[in-house]
């Protein structure tokens, strides 16, 4: 297809290949003439510029110069790879002189262009070649078989190959070897060719077919094979192009007949050997397989004849032709649509003088036909074959899961184009990992997650923060894990209460000192002035006008004291009054305390303080106001332009347990595009996200859009790491957002497993349902757990989750019901037939995890079936299709009499402990890290039931009973449905739910177990072993439920430390004493109360499980923990709920809360305040 | 780490063309001078033949795995100037459409983001770029940009589905504003960014020039969630420009150059994290680069029939050199 044309008569070079752009140069051809018949001569440069849609091409400079041309070439000598025009244009002139020009100065328009000339050939210089490898060389050619070797560097004397050949003829063609850089060729009219060795400064071989009808045009040398060579024979009678092989230089190769006549011109692709060019008399432009024969292409021509032609070295595509109808032509031998491009050829056609040229050749020049202006669609087809630079021979992509596709090229095909011997082709499919760090921190996250090794990780990374930030970030997030975090949050803001009292101390002391003895006697005086008139006011016990007195007087301290002893109303008066007075630095704080007002604290501190006002939030805020607080400041911090602050902001998000914040926050300060700032990230925020869940009642199953965001980031990159398992892992698992659906999806199948097409899509969708059904909110208890192990630890060497203890002692019911054995658990089992939702959980497993979980679809063995349920839970939020059902059975039944079921009674504790760490509910956690699963359970899973029984690895316990409860401590893999009544509820052959659904609710039947939904099944599966039987059975009935949420959770965590450890040991519990047991009997009399007449099963179920939560307390009462305030306080309560007055019982608890020490009473008062608000509502 | 988990000895007849997996990693495709393309489950590190595609009449230069929501289709492009669009039905594959639209060699298929629908985008030595947009039953309408690239068209990669603004957070129900956007690289030496406006006409966004000769391949960075825009090229005169544009209009881009190499190169592939770029070059090398911290782009391995190490670093890799 023609691309460009310009109307020249003339030779033509390309810029050499290493030029851009791409420049042709022309210069006016001696011996021809065009219709002006004008003998001027001129030198041309033009651009080659495609993005041009146009057949112009731009001409860059002109000069004039006083010479015709033969022969035009531009080497690349002394190219200056900065300049856009370089090189050395080299012309063979008529009168046997060589001139250099240089080719910028033409393009600038300098007026002296020539580098140099020399005029040493006899006759025109017909002929010339630069060698490609030392391209300071150049060959020429003229008559008298004159051949010249010029050095560009010292142009003064060129060199002779050898001694010229005789009789003299004219040396038409000459060119250097492609591959050896001291050969040479030349050729004559005469049709003899003669091979040079310049080493050896002689002719060494010469090339004749003996026919002597060879009259060369044309030579070139094969530009891959040493030895091969063509020439082209301008004789109509023998209208060829022979392949030469040096090697059997008798007779040619091979024989290209496919020109009708003489052949004008042949260039051979350097970009592809198999690409040869001719141009004949029959005019014809052909494109040939030198090596075959065969005609590859036929260019569109006119009906013209051209005498040159020149693939452009740069663009291998692009080729151009010189024609004798004055025109250079730019051809591409890719074809295309010459669409629009043909009308202008034919105007100008039409209005050329081109047939009157009278050559000097003598040669008769064909008629000028005008082309047929034809209205045919003009498509020019490319090259039959594809040519070299279009066949890719290399390739690397990158695919899903950080795998590489890599092909190679098979090396150095023979020479020959021999046909190829039988390579084998292959592609690599590789994996690549170029993040060991990231994927080593990854890994070790998800170790801790799954061995619940949090405190030790903190530590670690606390020891190797490299900042103070940082460390204080992880020292923030360690105490989460600890007991009294909210001290330990203090001690890290820098208060420690001990020294405060230590301070305190000896102020105290001092001023003990200083105490006037108080023995002597004092006069009452009521005399005029103040003192008198409060004296007046005191001995008529007008306390209100004394403390007015005192106030207006500015006795402050008076009148607070003789306010407190005026009443309730008045203090509070007073206070206001002297708030409104006193101007002290630390009125507000005071104010803010006094007031209980911390919102006022943290929403006007000045933010320089905030380490105080979380300091004072933490010593003071209610828990349930706790998070929304720190929440609050960190808001403030984050909004502040300091940017240090703004880090700060995290600090609070931390104390809130605010994920997403966190996220937010600390995605705004750092960089988080680098996989291991993402991994820093991740690492704060799936500690926090377990630490949240241990200790607080927030809900952590939604996943906010940043996190979720983030997740999917951090999972992207896992995968890209190859570590696809992980990255399932990590993905949170509880929401629609579409990319993360997705990538769900695309990660389940790049691990091979076929997901069923309908399937996977759903899975997403399915799960927000679930969440939305969860039972009620939970909040207000954040830190009970904490609290409530406190104790515990105190006296137990083996402290068990502290849930677990109090159940066993506080539970004397005789309804418990007994220890589930086998066969109920194997009752439990139906409730997952269907083996195919499971496959997806398969997925989700980590590595070993997996496969063993599946096995037990032999229901036969039950301990095997059990283990199945709670690895499902726990590894897989696709395994909901399996449990829904059962989950939703447990649904109506739960709520009147689970807990019995949840809690058989406690008992040996040690044992169930060492399993009982690894499968705390928690880690289970956002990521569906299933963290105990993989490690132990499937292990245990495979173990023959017997040995499972055993008591070192605490399988004998009945695990479905257990774990079925533990869905709900896994709030974001698994939300119970809400649809009670779904058909699926009777799962087929469960006969144990059937029961339960036939039986009306009563007390705590066997039946009830797999059903209930309680969160520490671990602690609860542990106290089968021991089969005390405890006094569960009559606090199933009244307890609300949010308590347990936060609370048995939170313990666990941090237990898990010591629990891993403990020897096996049964712990057996105190008795309450007996003056206390009446708090017992009180509140669980009362909760079987509010039981009866409760109607809805959410109310009965959250006092279901406040009766669970208040074995906290018992826990303590035995123990004696808790403090004679605390004591006397809940005596106070029973006895107003004695009354029915719950009003003043929850008064009552109020003034306790307040004023006790938080982690105290944090296990079980909010619990109390739920049943007493219940009874009130319910007015038993 | 660079290291070979799967071998697929393809059997093809000639040199290899292009070899693309699957949305999942499962199936492999591949494409060869013998005029076929071939289709392996790779799963587990086998390879199970499971479909030799014939009908092109030469060469066949790229395969194109399409989004798995539309099902299992794969789009080939040849030397014989045709489309061909392969469809799996029942567990057997088939030839759906051909696309015979072009004069020359189609060069490149390159499948749109699927949120667009199902839109193939081909551009050929002829210079012009087609658009396949399937309409439903069986129906392509094509699209077609002539004179795209003068003398050939090399390559085409979409811009991933971006909507302008905000990333997140949009606001479901209604579809989506999409821009819908693809670049393409060609013998002109250029690549040109093309964007359809309002009317679903194709017109030129953006001229991107920085290369000395032929665009062999370009490849637009998958999209990370941020507002940059990243666009790889190489060509035949050895370099690799990345190309990023950071302003929202999308007008300001500016290359960076990645390397010179001394040969053509190829190809080039981002990794689906769009932080490692495959460079594949004449000299039948593959090698993998990261943009290091300071923003200069180093090359983290040399990948030789699939192996190699990976440096960390720049700094790892200069030791490693020394």
């Amino acid at each position: 297809m023609k691309l460009k044309e310009v109307d020249r008569t003339a030779m033509q070079a390309w810029s050499p290949a290493q030029n851009h752009p791409i420049y042709l140069a022309t210069g006016t051809s001696a011996q021809q003439l065009d219709a002006t018949f004008s003998t001027s001569a001129s030198l041309e440069v033009f651009e080659l510029d495609l993005s041009d849609p146009s057949l112009d091409m731009k001409s860059c400079a002109t000069f004039s110069s006083s010479q015709r041309y033969h022969k035009l070439i531009w080497g690349p000598h002394k190219v200056d790879s900065k300049g856009d025009v370089s090189g050395v244009l080299i012309a063979g002139g008529e009168n046997g002189n060589i001139i250099l020009y240089d080719p910028s100065k033409i393009i600038n328009g300098d007026k002296e262009v020539v580098i140099a000339q020399n005029d040493k050939h006899t006759g025109p210089v017909r002929a010339l070649d630069v060698n490609i490898f030392q391209t300071n060389l150049v060959a020429s050619g003229a008559n008298e078989s004159e051949i010249y070797i010029w050095d560009l560097n010292n142009f003064a004397t060129p060199m002779t190959p050898g001694a010229k050949t005789q009789p003299p003829e004219d040396i038409s063609c000459i060119a250097w070897n492609r591959q050896v850089q001291h050969i040479l060729a030349s050729a004559s009219p005469s049709g003899r060719a003669t091979v040079w060795d310049l080493r050896k400064n002689e002719p060494i071989i010469k090339v004749s077919d003996h026919s002597n009808r060879m009259h060369c045009s044309g030579l070139a040398w094969h530009p891959d094979v040493a030895t091969q060579m063509v020439l082209a024979s301008e004789d109509d009678r023998l209208p060829v192009i022979q392949m030469w092989d040096l090697r059997f230089a008798t007779s040619p190769l091979r024989v290209l007949e496919n020109h009708a006549r003489g052949i004008l011109a042949i260039a051979w692709s350097m970009a592809d050997p198999e690409l040869l060019l001719s141009c004949g008399k029959d005019a014809k432009i052909l494109c040939s397989n030198p090596n075959t024969g065969e005609v590859l292409y036929e260019l569109p021509t006119n009906t013209q004849w051209c005498f040159d032609i020149q693939w452009c070295p740069r663009n291998p595509a692009v080729l151009s032709a010189a024609s004798f109808d004055g025109r250079i032509s730019v051809y591409s031998v890719m074809g295309g649509s010459t669409d629009g491009l043909r009308q202008k050829q034919v105007d100008k056609l039409s209005s050329s003088f081109g047939n009157l040229d009278p050559f000097g050749t003598g040669q008769p020049l064909p008629p000028l036909q005008i082309p047929q202006q034809t209205g045919q669609h003009a498509i020019v087809l490319p090259l039959k074959k594809p040519p070299k630079w279009v066949r890719r021979p290399v390739g690397a992509s990158f695919s899903f899961g950080g795998k590489l596709v890599t092909f190679e090229g098979v090396k150095a095909q023979s020479p020959q184009g021999a046909e190829q011997q039988q390579h084998h082709h292959y592609v690599f499919i590789s994996q690549v990992v170029t993040e060991k760090e990231f994927l080593s921190r990854s890994d070790q996250l998800q170790q801790v997650v799954q061995s619940q090794g949090f405190v030790n990780y903190c530590q670690k990374k606390i020891d190797a923060s490299q900042t103070e930030f940082e460390k204080n970030v992880w020292s923030f997030l360690k105490v989460n894990f600890e007991n009294d975090s909210r001290g330990k949050y203090l001690e890290l803001l820098g208060y420690r209460k001990e020294d405060l009292g230590k301070k305190h101390n000896k102020e105290e002391k001092h001023e003990c000192e200083f105490l006037p003895s108080a023995g002597g006697t004092f006069n009452i005086s009521v005399s005029g002035d103040i003192d008198g008139l409060i004296t007046q006011a005191l001995l008529t016990g007008n306390f209100e006008s004394a403390v007015d007195l005192c106030l207006h007087d500015n006795r402050m301290a008076d009148a607070i004291i003789l306010a407190i002893a005026g009443g309730q109303e008045l203090l509070a008066r007073t206070q206001k009054k002297y708030f409104a007075k006193s101007q002290s630095k630390i009125t507000r704080l005071i104010t803010a305390v006094v007031m209980k007002n911390w919102k006022e604290i943290v929403e006007s501190c000045d933010l320089k303080n905030w380490r105080e006002a979380l300091a004072a939030v933490l010593t003071y805020a209610k828990p349930d106001e706790f998070p929304s607080l720190c929440d609050l400041l960190g808001t403030r911090l984050e909004s502040e332009g300091d940017s240090i602050l703004q880090t700060q902001a995290c600090l609070c998000y931390i104390c809130a347990g605010n994920v997403e914040k966190l996220v937010a926050c600390w995605t705004k300060a750092q960089d988080g595009s680098s996989p291991l700032s993402l991994q820093d990230l991740i690492e704060k925020v799936v500690i926090l996200r377990k630490a949240v869940q241990l200790t607080q009642t927030v809900d952590t199953s939604t996943v906010g859009v940043l996190l979720a965001e983030k997740m999917s980031q951090y999972a992207n990159l896992l995968a890209a790491q190859g570590s696809i398992a992980a990255a399932l892992a990590f993905l949170p698992d509880n929401t629609n957002q579409p990319n993360i659906v997705q990538l769900r999806d695309r990660l389940c199948r790049a691990q091979g497993e076929p997901v069923p097409a309908e399937q996977s899509p759903k899975l997403p969708c399915e799960r927000p349902q679930l969440s939305k059904g969860r039972p009620g909110p939970v909040t207000g208890h954040p830190q009970m757990p904490r609290a409530s192990t406190q104790p515990y630890y105190a006296h137990v060497e083996n402290p068990p989750p502290p849930g677990f203890i109090m159940h066993g002692n506080v539970n004397p019911n005789a309804a418990v019901p007994p220890p589930p054995s086998p066969g109920h658990m194997h009752s439990q089992v139906p409730p997952y037939p269907q083996p195919q939702p499971y496959q997806p959980a398969q997925q989700y497993s980590f590595g070993t995890g997996g496969p063993a979980m599946y096995r037990p679809q032999q229901p036969s063995a039950p301990p095997a079936s059990s283990t199945y349920l709670n690895t499902a839970y726990v590894s897989s939020a696709t395994s909901y299709s399996g449990h829904s059902p059962l989950y939703a059975a447990q649904h109506p039944t739960s709520s009147t009499s689970s807990p019995a079921a949840a809690f058989p009674p406690p008992s040996a504790l040690g044992t169930s402990f060492q399993h009982g760490g690894p499968g705390a509910p928690p880690s289970s956690s956002a990521y569906a890290l299933p963290p105990g699963t993989t490690g132990t359970l499937p292990a245990a899973s495979e173990l023959p039931a017997s040995q499972r029984t055993g008591s070192q690895n605490g399988w004998n316990d009945p695990p479905a009973l257990n774990r079925v409860p533990k869905k709900k401590k896994m709030p974001e893999n698994f939300m119970p449905p809400v649809p009670i009544t779904s058909p699926i509820m009777n799962p087929v052959g469960d006969p144990q739910t059937q029961m339960l659904q036939q039986q009306p609710p009563p007390p705590a039947p066997l039946s009830s177990q797999p059903s209930y939904p309680q969160p520490h099944l671990l602690g609860s599966q542990h106290f089968h072993g021991l089969q005390q039987p405890l006094s569960q059975a009559g606090m199933p009935t009244s307890f609300p439920k949010p308590n347990i949420e936060g609370a048995p959770g939170a313990p666990i965590g941090n237990t898990i430390q010591h629990v891993q450890s403990l020897p096996t040991e049964k712990i057996t519990k105190k008795p309450i004493p007996d003056e206390h047991l009446i708090l017992k009997t009180t509140f669980e009399d009362l909760i079987q109360r509010c039981l009866s007449s409760a109607t809805d099963p959410q109310t009965k179920r959250k006092l279901d499980d406040a009766s669970k939560r208040l074995e906290f307390l018992y826990d303590k009462l035995r123990e004696q923990t808790l403090s004679p305030t605390i004591i006397n306080g809940l005596h106070n309560i029973a006895r107003s709920i004695e009354t029915r007055n719950y009003s003043e019982g929850l008064t009552i608890h109020t003034h306790i809360v307040s004023t006790s020490n938080f982690s105290e009473t944090s296990a079980f008062m909010p619990v109390l305040k739920v049943v007493l608000t219940q009874a009130n509502k319910l007015g038993v | 780490m660079v290291s070979v988990i799967n071998t697929v000895d393809t059997s093809h007849e000639d040199m290899i063309h292009d070899a693309q997996m699957d949305y999942y990693g499962t199936r492999l495709a591949t494409c060869s001078s013998d005029r076929s393309v071939k289709i392996f489950d790779v799963r587990n590190g086998g390879q199970i033949l499971i479909a030799d595609l014939r009908g092109h009449e030469g060469p066949v230069w790229q395969v194109a795995w399409a989004h798995p929501m539309y099902g299992s289709i794969l789009a080939s492009c040849s030397y014989d100037r045709k489309v061909i669009i392969w469809k799996e039905e029942n567990g057997t594959w088939e030839k759906t459409h051909e696309h015979s639209g072009h004069d020359s060699s189609v060069n490149s298929v390159c499948w749109a983001p699927h949120d667009y629908g199902l839109i193939l985008a081909c551009g050929s030595s002829d210079g012009a770029i087609s658009l396949l947009t399937y309409t439903g039953e069986g129906q392509w309408e094509v699209k077609k940009i002539n004179n795209a690239h003068t003398i050939g068209c090399n390559a085409v990669s979409w811009a991933p589905a971006v909507v302008p603004g905000s990333l997140i957070d949009q606001p479901s129900g209604q579809k989506p504003n999409y821009i819908k956007k693809f670049a393409s690289g060609g013998c002109d030496n250029l690549i040109k960014l093309w964007k359809e406006d309002e009317d679903g006409q194709w017109k030129e966004d953006q001229k991107l020039e920085g290369h000395s000769d032929w665009v062999r391949d370009v490849a637009w960075a998958p999209s990370i969630g941020l507002p940059t825009s990243t666009i790889a090229s190489c060509s035949q005169d050895g370099r690799v420009f990345i190309w990023t544009c950071e302003d929202t209009s999308g007008n300001m881009w500016s290359p960076k150059l990645l390397h010179k190499f001394n040969d053509v190169v190829w190809h080039v592939s981002w990794s689906i994290t769009a932080n490692i770029l495959a460079v594949s070059g004449g000299d039948n090398k593959v090698t993998l680069w990261k943009e290091s911290l300071d923003g200069q782009w180093v090359c983290i391995s040399d990948v030789n029939k699939g192996q190699g190490s990976v440096s960390a670093s720049a700094t790892e890799s200069q030791q490693n050199e020394q």
